[in-house]
């Protein structure tokens, strides 16, 4: 049996590429459209200076879930990136080149993360790899990609693992990583709730260790009266949820990802469990959570509504912003795409940070090698504005993305309600501030215009 | 006390489930001596027929229905095209082929139904029972016993076939010795397609059992229920409908304390540790007969 067990696990791999396959069949469409467009000077000709960068095409390549229990949400990220590189190379493209964006399932699973990552830098050749999703997974690539001096940029994760330029050069962070996201939670709590019993739920690896590090820094032990952690794949968690319930925790606060959210709701509404709930950020997709728990209320809660009440955090606009700048220009150029579906807060995730790609690749200059896009990021990455609220803290010491994030409560109608200014951190004792700036509007092309730099 | 309840009452669900899937395996080895691993991805299609049903407006029960039905007719089909090639030749290739329809199947599953996740809506209530004043049991709910009942009247029902019924006595006589079955007159093809073809209703049921514990379904949604039916399967010794529901109760009891009292990570490794223990200890499983009976 031990041998037919070896031999399943294999299958389960070999199935579920099978079926990402079937799943991403036009990942790849490049829109074919001549680069002639607005590129700007032409002082130099292109040329190819490497592997994914040739005179005309630059692959970009990544690794999300797009089966299985972590897929659904994050699989609608790729579809959003997509729609905004269509965009830009309907528009002539960075430098005349045309970016190609091919992404690979891994269904969450840190084996099949090395597999496809591997497929991606040796047989299709990227220039650089974006936005690869989760913890466990991109862990299992990141001295992989650092030896072969892959550019790893804007990893979908808000472990800290990504910020260390002396171990890992090529890798970068983009969102707000988890513990300053946990400090600006903690002392939300600790300011507004101070009687509330805290319990966390946290999933069993650094997305939740960072988050509990940052949230404890703010709220005393004797206040968090329970700490459940899950494994993800395991999908029964009554009886986490039981034992949080019985230590009389009265505000749950889950460091977990979206389907973890439904999880946790249905098995709060089976044992008649209501707190206080509050999702990290990560956790908060209020469009798939309500599409899932809508099924099970019988129309008694719609939609998004069915996160009525919750509070969560946020560093990128979301779609029930609906005057938002960003959004409109994203809803714009998702309708304009013609995928499937409509725009979702994921979709947004991946759109907002393929135009941080878009910046970096223009920074980066004309012909660049690997090495000079990890520099450009480095160098200009800290003074790009886009749809994040708050900056991002690219140097060469610091890997770290955006810094901050707001404290947000959904209303009724699943629309978020900003409970705080902007807040900036780090991680870390760094003090948390209110942040100075203001978000900026989108410029009037959709298309940032970063100067080379060097 | 109170966790100690929670997690045995857990333990029973999840181990009925895991029993389910079990007795399906053990159908398709009584009576072909087969282990059908695409037994997964065939109960997965069939809870996505009855999903198309319920989407269109039926209800419950007959979407049930009409995933037994659906069940019954694939795994006729599917011994008659596609294993029955292979029957008699070397175990191993058979073996290949259930492999190789796993994939396929839930390739097939994600191509027609998507990849998706979606609400599955269970035909009882799921909250469960409140004891006292602040302490619910979860693992006690009207679907729980539902799940229990369905699974504990399969069993039966399987026994009172293979014991008391002349088809049941055919069955097992095809499995064991097909020229012997056959000099007695016994059809032995059509006892090997209503094997397959009963163990896929059996498997049918156990994918709407689980579909409706687990909440959310996509087409993998039983990969990672497949490797505990299995380990249900051997523990009770691959050849007994009580001995995989026992197993699978164990198996779901030992799985629960684990989690409750140790760790939620150590799940899988706790299912094969348990399974190389009773395996070391009884090889032929917990409920394995006399060797002169295997075949």
């Amino acid at each position: 049996m031990t041998r037919n067990s070896r031999r399943l696990v294999s299958v389960l791999a070999a199935a579920t590429i099978a079926t990402s396959m079937a799943a991403c069949g036009g990942d790849d469409d490049s829109d074919g459209g001549g680069g002639g467009g607005g590129g700007g000077g032409t002082a130099e000709d292109n040329e190819a200076t490497g592997p994914g960068m040739t005179e005309d095409t630059v692959t970009i390549g990544s690794h999300y879930p797009l089966t299985g229990r972590a897929a659904p949400g994050y699989s609608e990220i790729p579809t959003g990136v997509q729609a905004y590189f269509d965009y830009v190379n309907a528009n002539g493209g960075v430098y005349d080149r045309q970016i190609e964006w091919v992404y690979r399932d891994d269904g969450y699973n840190p084996t099949n993360t090395s597999t496809v990552v591997r497929e991606l830098v040796l047989e299709e050749e990227v220039f650089a790899i974006m936005g690869g999703l989760g913890t466990p997974t991109h862990n299992a690539v990141l001295d992989f990609l650092n030896t072969e001096e892959v550019p790893d940029l804007f990893v979908s994760s808000g472990s800290s693992l990504w910020d260390d330029p002396e171990n890992l050069p090529y890798t970068f962070g983009w969102q707000t990583d988890y513990e300053s996201e946990g400090k600006i939670i903690g002392q939300y709590i600790a300011e507004e709730f101070p009687d509330a019993k805290v319990g966390l739920f946290l999933q069993d690896d650094d997305f939740g260790e960072d988050g509990e590090r940052g949230v404890r820094q703010y709220l005393d032990d004797d206040q968090i009266v329970e700490v459940q952690t899950y494994t993800s794949g395991n999908i029964d968690v009554g009886p986490q949820i039981a034992a949080l319930q019985a230590s009389g925790a009265d505000f749950v606060l889950g460091f977990n990802t979206p389907p973890y959210t439904a999880l946790t709701q249905l098995a709060a509404r089976d044992l008649n469990y209501t707190p206080q709930w509050w999702y990290s950020n990560v956790g908060s997709a209020p469009d798939l959570v309500g599409s899932l728990l809508g099924a099970f209320s019988q129309g008694a809660v719609s939609g998004a509504s069915a996160l009525a009440g919750i509070y969560t955090t946020s560093y990128i606009p979301t779609v029930d912003q609906v005057d938002d700048p960003w959004i409109q220009l994203f809803q714009r150029i998702w309708d304009e795409s013609g995928q499937e579906g409509v725009l979702t807060n994921t979709r947004v995730y991946g759109m907002s940070m393929a135009y941080t790609m878009v910046q970096a690749l223009q920074a980066a200059g004309r012909n660049p090698t690997g090495d000079d896009l990890v520099a450009a990021v480095e160098e200009a990455g800290a003074d790009w504005q886009g749809p994040a609220f708050t900056p991002f803290r690219y140097s060469s010491d610091r890997h770290a993305g955006i810094s901050g994030m707001s404290v947000v409560q959904f209303n009724a109608e699943g629309v978020g309600e900003p409970k705080t200014p902007l807040l900036v951190t780090d991680t870390g004792d760094a003090e948390i501030e209110e942040y100075d700036g203001e978000p900026i509007a989108p410029p009037e092309s959709g298309i940032p215009d970063e100067e080379a730099v060097g | 006390m109170e966790q100690f309840i929670s997690l045995t009452l857990g333990g029973v669900v999840n181990g009925s489930v895991y029993a389910a899937f079990a007795l399906a395996l053990v159908l398709i080895w009584r009576s072909t001596r087969i282990v059908n691993f695409a037994q997964g991805s065939m109960a997965a299609a069939t809870t996505f027929i009855a999903v198309a049903v319920i989407d269109a407006g039926g209800s419950y029960w007959l979407a049930l229905v009409v995933a037994l039905l659906s069940g019954l007719v694939m795994g006729a089909l599917i011994e008659r095209v596609v294993i029955r090639p292979v029957e008699g030749g070397p175990e191993l290739n058979a073996v290949i082929v259930t492999l190789g329809l796993f994939v396929a199947i839930q390739g097939i599953v994600a191509l027609v139904a998507g990849v998706d996740e979606r609400a599955f809506v269970p035909p009882f209530s799921t909250v469960g029972y409140e004891v006292r004043e602040g302490f619910t049991l979860l693992s006690l709910s009207r679907n729980s016993i539902w799940t229990v009942g369905a699974v504990l009247v399969t069993m039966l029902a399987l026994i009172a076939l293979f014991r008391f019924t002349r088809l049941g006595l055919a069955m097992r006589a095809s499995a064991f010795g097909q020229e012997v079955a056959r000099l007695l007159g016994v059809r032995v093809g059509r006892m090997l397609t209503l094997g397959w073809a009963l163990a896929a209703a059996v498997g049918a049921l156990a994918g709407m059992l689980i579909a409706g514990d687990v909440s959310f379904i996509g087409p993998t949604f039983m990969d990672t229920l497949i490797v505990f039916g299995f380990v249900a399967a051997v523990l009770g010794g691959l050849d007994s409908p009580i001995g995989a529901v026992v197993g699978g109760l164990l198996l779901g009891l030992a799985l629960n304390y684990v989690r409750g009292y140790l760790d939620d990570s150590l799940l899988g490794m706790a299912a094969l540790v348990i399974l190389v223990v009773v395996l070391l200890v009884r090889p032929g499983g917990l409920f394995s007969t006399t060797a002169a009976r295997r075949a």
